[in-house]
């Protein structure tokens, strides 16, 4: 079905979900608004079922790339290639306030007992007491959480986090990430996922793409065992070299 | 609210004893009313005041009370409660179509705004004789009238909730696969509510407001023809009555509007447990 948002997006072709093809695929991608370009003919292909994870200083286009892929932005110049099942978890939970959890889940949800489909999502995040709740009494991670609820009750091929643990506190960001990282691994998903936290991307990325300047500047594949330890000598390496990458020069005792 | 400190209680007497404050703190704010209400009567039976200007609370019940038997306080009542429903709901009617119109398209704004923001800076009472040339002296120049004074602030407010719901949240929506329609429907809309509402609460005062003035113009029905009446025949007490209806009225509607909030924005914090429904969710983010 054709929507607003993705005749704005041109969508290719439906991107097949076997693992070693091509979930996205953007080619040539230049986009600015006005300025100078943001994104400076950008080449980017994401293997169906890996987890990239897009890092880069404020203002490199790492936002600007995320949202081109999830039909937010119109990508006047190249070509872009994403699946329709795609969904978005912001930084902000983004909920409706008026309605209840269980709603905001559903909504948009079309076919079928729409109730206990958004409730078998909550259930997966933990959420089934809160299923009647307004979300403003919601605390911040549940909040968060009740958006990732929203985003995979859709079943999506491509799941686009931006940013989905930067306004949470330490320990609830540290419980969302393995909760991710549990989700990626139980669904069929290739998740892209913007972070400027260099841990955050050791922790649950298998490859690292740096932008730099609306190019990519590095792509790293990160091949370390899960679940992943921060004291891991591979991982204190990969560290270095991102953060390297990202012009950040850490003097370590 | 109370429910941290007498955690320790058993669940009867928490509720007795909220009961018993509650009611106390209910009755503490009529003390000061009560008071003036004693004071006015005491001066009048002392005759240090002119009751024939200034009547004592007990001649104006006295007064109520002969209205309230002859039946021509309620003929005059209805007489009033018609004008001022008809003309609130056509200029809420008129209201939320151009909020709409305005709100939701830029042609709207473009086709609109600017000619209801250059009428809105008209005092609508200032129209009172041309509508009189234009209508005659029935009811409709008072309907018309209270319709226009209802009308302007349920456009601006419509228009102004629409605006400025929260683009993120739209965003967001515009990623699940919503139709225009749907998101208009489920995102716009109930964004807007709180805002539509404030208007509704402004409406509703002026409509009073409207109903007196016209009244008083040119009726032969209506409180406010009661009231005028009352002045050609030095009856003070009966001007009372009328201004204790009107007082009556405006609470009244104003509660009105304040129940459709509770109703309406149950999802709000400071609803939140005001309803049953609500105390649940209430109680466990506690």
């Amino acid at each position: 079905m054709m929507t607003a948002i993705e005749t704005r997006a041109p969508i290719l072709d439906e991107a097949r979900l076997t693992r070693g093809e091509a979930a996205v695929s953007v080619r040539g991608l230049t986009r600015s608004f006005g300025g100078p370009a943001i994104l400076t003919d950008l080449d980017l292909e994401l293997e169906a079922g890996s987890f990239t994870v897009l890092l880069g200083r404020s203002g490199s286009g790492k936002s600007t790339l995320l949202r081109t892929l999830a039909g937010l932005d119109p990508a006047p110049a190249g070509t872009v290639s994403v699946p329709k099942e795609r969904a978005v978890v912001f930084q902000e939970p983004r909920l409706l306030p008026w309605k209840r959890v269980w709603r905001n889940v559903a909504l948009g949800l079309r076919q079928g007992d729409t109730r206990a489909q958004a409730s078998a999502a909550l259930a997966e995040l933990g959420l089934s007491h809160r299923l009647d709740a307004w979300p403003l009494t919601l605390s911040g991670g549940e909040a968060q959480r009740v958006a990732l609820a929203r985003a995979l009750v859709r079943r999506p091929k491509l799941m686009l986090l931006d940013e989905p643990f930067a306004a949470l506190d330490a320990l609830t960001r540290m419980r969302m990430q393995a909760l991710v990282a549990q989700l990626w691994q139980q669904h069929d998903l290739t998740v892209l996922l913007v972070t400027h936290d260099v841990d955050e991307a050791l922790l649950l990325g298998d490859r690292a793409v740096v932008l730099i300047d609306g190019q990519i500047g590095a792509d790293i594949p990160i091949n370390l065992d899960r679940p992943r330890r921060h004291g891991d000598p591979d991982f204190i390496r990969l560290r270095q070299q991102l953060l390297a990458t990202l012009g950040v020069d850490e003097t370590t005792g | 609210m109370a429910s941290a400190a007498v955690s320790a209680a058993r669940p009867q007497d928490r509720a007795i004893s909220l009961n018993v404050s509650a009611f106390l703190a209910q009755a503490h704010r009529f003390t000061v009313p009560l008071l003036i209400l004693i004071v006015w009567q005491a001066l009048d039976s002392f005759h240090l005041i002119n009751s024939r200007l200034m009547p004592s609370p007990v001649m104006v019940a006295e007064s109520f009370w002969q209205l309230l038997v002859t039946g021509q306080l309620l003929g005059n009542l209805w007489a009033s409660l018609i004008r001022v429903g008809l003309g609130l709901g056509i200029g809420v009617l008129l209201g939320t179509g151009f909020g709409l119109f305005a709100g939701l398209s830029r042609l709207g704004e473009d086709t609109v705004d600017s000619t209801l923001q250059m009428v809105r800076t008209l005092p609508h009472l200032a129209l009172i004789p041309l509508f009189i040339l234009w209508f005659g002296i029935g009811e409709t120049p008072k309907i018309a009238l209270i319709a226009l004074g209802a009308m302007f602030p349920i456009y601006l407010n419509l228009f102004a909730g629409i605006r400025s719901v929260d683009r993120k949240i739209i965003e967001a929506a515009s990623t699940l696969d919503l139709t225009h329609a749907e998101i208009i429907w489920n995102v716009v809309l109930p964004g807007a509510l709180p805002q539509f509402l404030v208007g509704l609460r402004y409406s509703v005062g002026i409509a009073w407001l409207t109903l007196v003035v016209a009244e008083q113009v040119n009726a032969n029905s209506g409180i406010g023809y009661l009231v005028m009446n009352a002045r050609d025949f030095l009856e003070t007490d009966v001007i009372f009555v009328g201004l204790i209806i009107y007082a009556l009225l405006g609470l009244a509607t104003d509660y009105m509007v304040r129940v459709i909030e509770q109703r309406a924005l149950a999802w709000r914090p400071s609803f939140i447990g005001t309803q049953s429904s609500g105390n649940r969710a209430n109680r466990r983010a506690a």
